[in-house]
């Protein structure tokens, strides 16, 4: 391949060549495919198998003959009628519900923000990107210091009223669950903000200056050019955010360990409590598998959005 | 050293047919342009050349030799690309040697080819640089250098200046000449600017939707045309095209003109202007200094005229137009040429 | 309607002056074209007339008023970016309506104009069309359209055909040209095309590094050119331009050129010849203006051009170098061989070769 090869970086007008070298790859390239299907599937496939058994390691039998433990759907008949798994999926909802609609306001303000040059920004933008690469086990340890009842909140409170705040944050059931989304919402706006960011960058200055010329105002840009043009990469920080709010777990573990109670028991946390604590695997998987297919359909249609909104 | 002929090739893209029997012979040394509208399959007859395509019928001779059965990397033919693809890291000196080091061949000989091709194509002053501190011309210079330092029996460049500004363009066809004839080598251009293509070329093959239409000397296609498709693709502006009945009722002494003529043309410096009372009226001037284009309206024909120098003229005055009969060409309804009497 | 102008305009960034001390007046409809090479200013120029940049001296005025604090979404003023800048996420309905909608106009009156400007500029049969993948002389007349529609006065283009093949800018020129018979308002157009310039301006201002050499009609610029670079950067190819000396023979001044030969300089520059002490002058002719003869100018011919109706013959000698344009009709010099021309004396153009200024004739 010397002729062509030498010239390689820009082929871009010439494509290739024909369709029967494109099978032959097909071919060339087939048990690697089948491998790479294999390891991504393998797990699922597994999982869905012994979700449909009552097997537990405990039994004392390997896994791959989990079906002389055939139970059929009577773990998914189970979930359905569990209180707890509910309540740990409606609390995971309501995070997100709160969390995600935070984090995109505020990311997309700081964005709007740092989009213009101004002084000191270099180092703002630096700073604000610290508490994303905090370790969240750290974060949690941090939140879960900064929350104690004679914790810096409460010092920094009483600061605005007469008696000292006592507010015994992380064990009142309400309180918790506040606590630990704004410990979320602290980790996770940078990434929100970054990637909003780079969105609004990337939008063509001159649309936005033939916008100004046009006579419309800031709002009116804001709203018609830049959002608009931005449409796919508010998608994937959106999706990217729901399916991480699915995966909560080490933060408000070490803050509340999903308590007092329940009350901050999430989805992620629920499945760790049945696993360890409880060792029915083959229920944990049933859950499992309820939650990929819902977080199927927010990536299906999120990309379906996405998709649409790159057609001329 | 390569002559390249094509016999009756073929190469379709599910329903398209991108190159339709498609025939010509590309002598050793020549700078030979393919010319025509986009899509009408230039690209593509590079690709069979480079061997990228295979022919659906018809066969390739390089110097009377099938290429049925020749790879890419066996044809030895070079491509210079419309955005030259020079390696910005490398300064031009690299660039030109890479191909030679590439192919592992010992220093004396990579010294003494790059010499050779470096000294024909005056580039010794610009060796240091890297290519962002290099101009376009010279760019295309270290692109051309690089394709020929492994002495490729024919190169082959597709639109390779179109991204340069006006003037440069000039100056760089010009160039490319110069550097074709040193360098004495096959050179396959393609180009969609008609004065690019009848600059540089000693032959142009013109091409409509995969089909072969005219090959020959640009000025033997620019004076006679076999065609009316031919005829509008050379000279700007392009040529004057009017239903023969009409314009043989605006024209004042009409040369005697073939009797099955359907449309006749006239270039627009052919055609002359008289400051005289009759049909035409004059809607538009361009002054460019060297000529002067006149816009003349006649029932419905707008006219181009291109007059030599700058002679007065008013928009909306009344013109007379005329043609000699040498100057006029005659096409049958297919479009086909015919002879003028 | 709208007259600009630009009194001592100039830019600094840092320590490089993008423009210094630019004075010009564009009339009230006229079609004025800024050109020069890429950095010779022209953009910063339209860039400052449309408020995108602050001036750092000077001021422009519209119709005698200074607008340099006006903001640019104010100052009523039309812009056609290079690349045309359509909101391709919108319809063309919607890319025509904007500016109306960011002023608050009524929904019918919007509908009513949109109607209107889509007719006059063909564009009512793909209202509706998503603005994406749009041919480019769509592309062109929607953004004039998205613009005209505010009837602002004066109209801005910065570049629109550099992104356009070859072939279609001859009809995108025309085109762009009719439109501005259309709306008649003052249109300043930005561009490195001097054919652009040439074919479609009332006016052309040329500049380079930031100043400006020479304002006049196309004609005025291509016949009386005021310097070297205006000479060379007009016409294609530009004016020839060689290096000579003054010889005098019996009260009359020629031009000897070294090894080449001599050019008798015209009577009408002859006053301004015998003014100048130093023998050392330049003499331009224009490439269309070169006759072969028997006298006058001997030079190898190195390349002969033939493109359809006319001849560039490519001339050289002992490092000079210069260009004749014959007609179709004439028969051109082998390459290879030694060519005599000389040029008439309407042609001879004389140039200082210090300050590239050309020496003014006297008219007769």
């Amino acid at each position: 391949m010397t002729n062509v090869s030498a010239m390689a970086p820009a082929v871009e007008k010439i494509d290739a060549p024909a369709t029967q070298s494109a099978r032959l790859g097909l071919w060339l390239t087939l048990p690697a495919q089948l491998l790479v299907l294999f390891i991504a599937l393998f797990p699922i496939l597994m999982q869905v198998y012994i979700s449909l058994t009552d097997w537990s390691p405990l039994d004392g039998i390997p896994w791959w003959k989990a079906h002389e433990l055939w139970i059929g759907l009577l773990n998914y008949a189970d979930l359905m009628a569990d209180n707890r798994f509910w309540g740990a999926l409606w609390r995971t909802m309501f995070v997100m519900a709160i969390c995600v609609p935070v984090q995109f306001l505020l990311g997309l303000g700081l964005a709007v923000l740092f989009v213009d040059d101004f002084r000191g920004k270099r180092v703002l933008y630096s700073t604000l990107l610290v508490p994303m690469m905090v370790v969240p086990a750290v974060a949690g340890y941090m939140f879960f210091m900064l929350f104690q009842s004679g914790g810096p909140v409460n010092d920094l409170l009483s600061f605005f009223t007469s008696d000292p705040v006592r507010i015994a944050w992380l064990s009142d059931p309400d309180l918790a669950l506040i606590a630990v989304m704004i410990a979320d919402i602290w980790q996770w706006t940078p990434l929100m903000f970054l990637i909003l960011l780079a969105g609004m960058i990337s939008v063509p200055q001159d649309q936005q200056m033939a916008a100004i010329l046009l006579g419309a105002s800031w709002w009116r840009r804001f709203f018609t050019i830049v959002l608009p043009r931005m449409k796919s990469i508010i998608i994937i920080a959106l999706a990217i955010r729901v399916i991480e709010i699915f995966k909560i777990f080490d933060t408000l573990f070490i803050m509340t360990g999903g308590g007092p109670g329940v009350a901050t028991e999430t989805i992620s946390v629920y499945i760790y409590k049945v696993t360890q604590q409880e060792l029915i695997w083959s229920y944990v998987a049933a859950i499992a598998l309820a939650i990929l297919i819902v977080l199927s359909v927010v990536s299906v249609f999120a990309i379906k959005r996405m998709q649409r909104g790159q057609k001329p | 050293m390569a002559s390249i002929r094509f016999e009756n090739v073929s190469k379709s893209y599910g329903d398209l047919r991108a190159v339709d029997r498609v025939s010509f012979e590309v002598p050793d040394n020549a700078f030979f342009c393919f010319f025509g509208p986009p899509l009408s399959g230039k690209s593509t007859i590079l690709k069979l050349i480079l061997g990228l395509e295979t022919p659906d019928s018809g066969e390739i001779f390089f110097d009377d030799r099938p290429m049925r059965n020749v790879g890419p990397s066996d044809r030895n033919v070079a491509m210079v690309f419309q955005n030259l693809a020079l390696f910005p890291h490398m300064s031009a000196l690299d660039n030109v040697r890479f191909p030679l080091v590439e192919r592992k061949i010992d220093e004396a000989t990579i010294q003494a080819r790059v010499a050779e091709v470096t000294e024909k194509l005056h580039m010794a002053h610009i060796l240091h640089k890297p290519p962002a501190q290099l101009s376009g011309g010279e760019r295309q210079r270290v692109a051309i250098a690089r394709a020929l330092v492994r002495d490729p029996v024919a190169y082959l460049m597709d639109d390779p200046i179109s991204a340069l500004d006006a003037r440069l363009r000039e100056e760089t066809r010009v160039e490319l000449r110069r550097m074709q004839q040193d360098m004495a080598k096959t050179l396959i251009y393609v180009t969609h600017d008609q004065e690019e293509a009848m600059s540089v070329s000693d032959q142009m093959l013109i091409l409509e939707q995969g089909r072969v239409r005219q090959i020959g000397a640009p000025h033997d296609l620019y004076d006679a045309p076999n065609s009316a498709y031919v005829a509008s693709m050379l000279g700007a502006p392009a040529m004057n095209m009017a239903d023969a009945s009409e314009a043989v009722q605006v024209l004042s002494h009409t040369p005697r003109m073939n009797r099955n003529a359907k449309t006749v043309g006239i270039r627009p410096e052919n055609l002359k202007v008289a400051r005289k009372d009759g049909p035409g009226r004059v809607t538009a001037i361009e002054p460019l200094g060297a000529t002067t284009v006149l816009s003349v309206e006649t029932a419905g024909i707008t006219w181009k005229a291109a007059l030599r120098g700058q002679p007065a003229h008013e928009i909306g005055a009344p013109v007379q137009l005329s043609v000699d009969a040498g100057s006029l060409h005659c096409f049958d309804a297919r479009g086909n040429a015919l002879p003028a009497a | 309607m709208s007259e600009i102008a630009l009194e001592n305009l100039g830019k600094t960034f840092g320590d490089f002056t993008a423009l210094a001390e630019m004075n010009l007046t564009i009339a009230n409809g006229e079609f004025m074209a800024l050109l020069g090479p890429s950095g010779c200013g022209k953009s910063t120029t339209m860039n400052m007339i449309a408020g995108m940049l602050r001036p750092s001296s000077g001021a422009i005025r519209f119709n005698g008023r200074d607008v340099v604090d006006v903001p640019m979404a104010k100052r009523g003023v039309g812009f056609v970016f290079q690349n045309y800048a359509i909101f391709t996420h919108m319809s063309v309905r919607e890319n025509l309506a904007y500016g109306l909608r960011a002023q608050g106009t009524p929904a019918a009156e919007i509908n009513k104009r949109v109607q209107a400007f889509a007719e006059l500029l063909q564009l009512d049969t793909m209202l509706d069309r998503r603005a994406a993948g749009l041919s480019v002389n769509i592309l062109q007349r929607l953004a004039i359209g998205r613009s005209a529609i505010l009837e602002p006065s004066i109209f801005l283009l910065d570049e629109p055909l550099s992104n356009v093949d070859a072939a279609f800018r001859a009809v995108m020129r025309s085109e762009l040209k009719s439109l501005q018979g259309e709306f008649d308002q003052t249109m300043v157009y930005v561009t490195h095309d001097q054919l652009e310039a040439m074919t479609m301006a009332d006016r052309i201002a040329v500049m380079d590094h930031g100043k400006l050499l020479q304002v006049g009609t196309p004609l005025d610029i291509y016949n009386a050119p005021a310097d070297t670079f205006v000479a060379k950067f007009i016409g294609a190819p530009g004016m020839n331009i060689l290096n000579g000396r003054f010889v005098e023979n019996a009260g009359v001044v020629a031009v000897e050129v070294p090894g080449l030969g001599t050019l008798d300089v015209p009577p009408t520059l002859q006053a301004a010849a015998k003014d100048k002490k130093a023998p050392n002058i330049q003499i331009g002719f224009r490439p269309e203006q070169v006759n072969a003869s028997q006298s006058g100018l001997t030079m190898h011919v190195g390349f002969v051009e033939r493109i359809g109706a006319r001849t560039i013959v490519h001339l050289e000698h002992s490092g000079s170098t210069a260009k004749a344009v014959l007609p179709s009709d004439a028969t051109p010099p082998l390459a290879g061989s030694d060519w005599t021309f000389s040029a008439s004396d309407e042609a001879i153009r004389l140039f200082d070769p210090t300050s590239g200024q050309a020496l003014k004739g006297r008219a007769h």
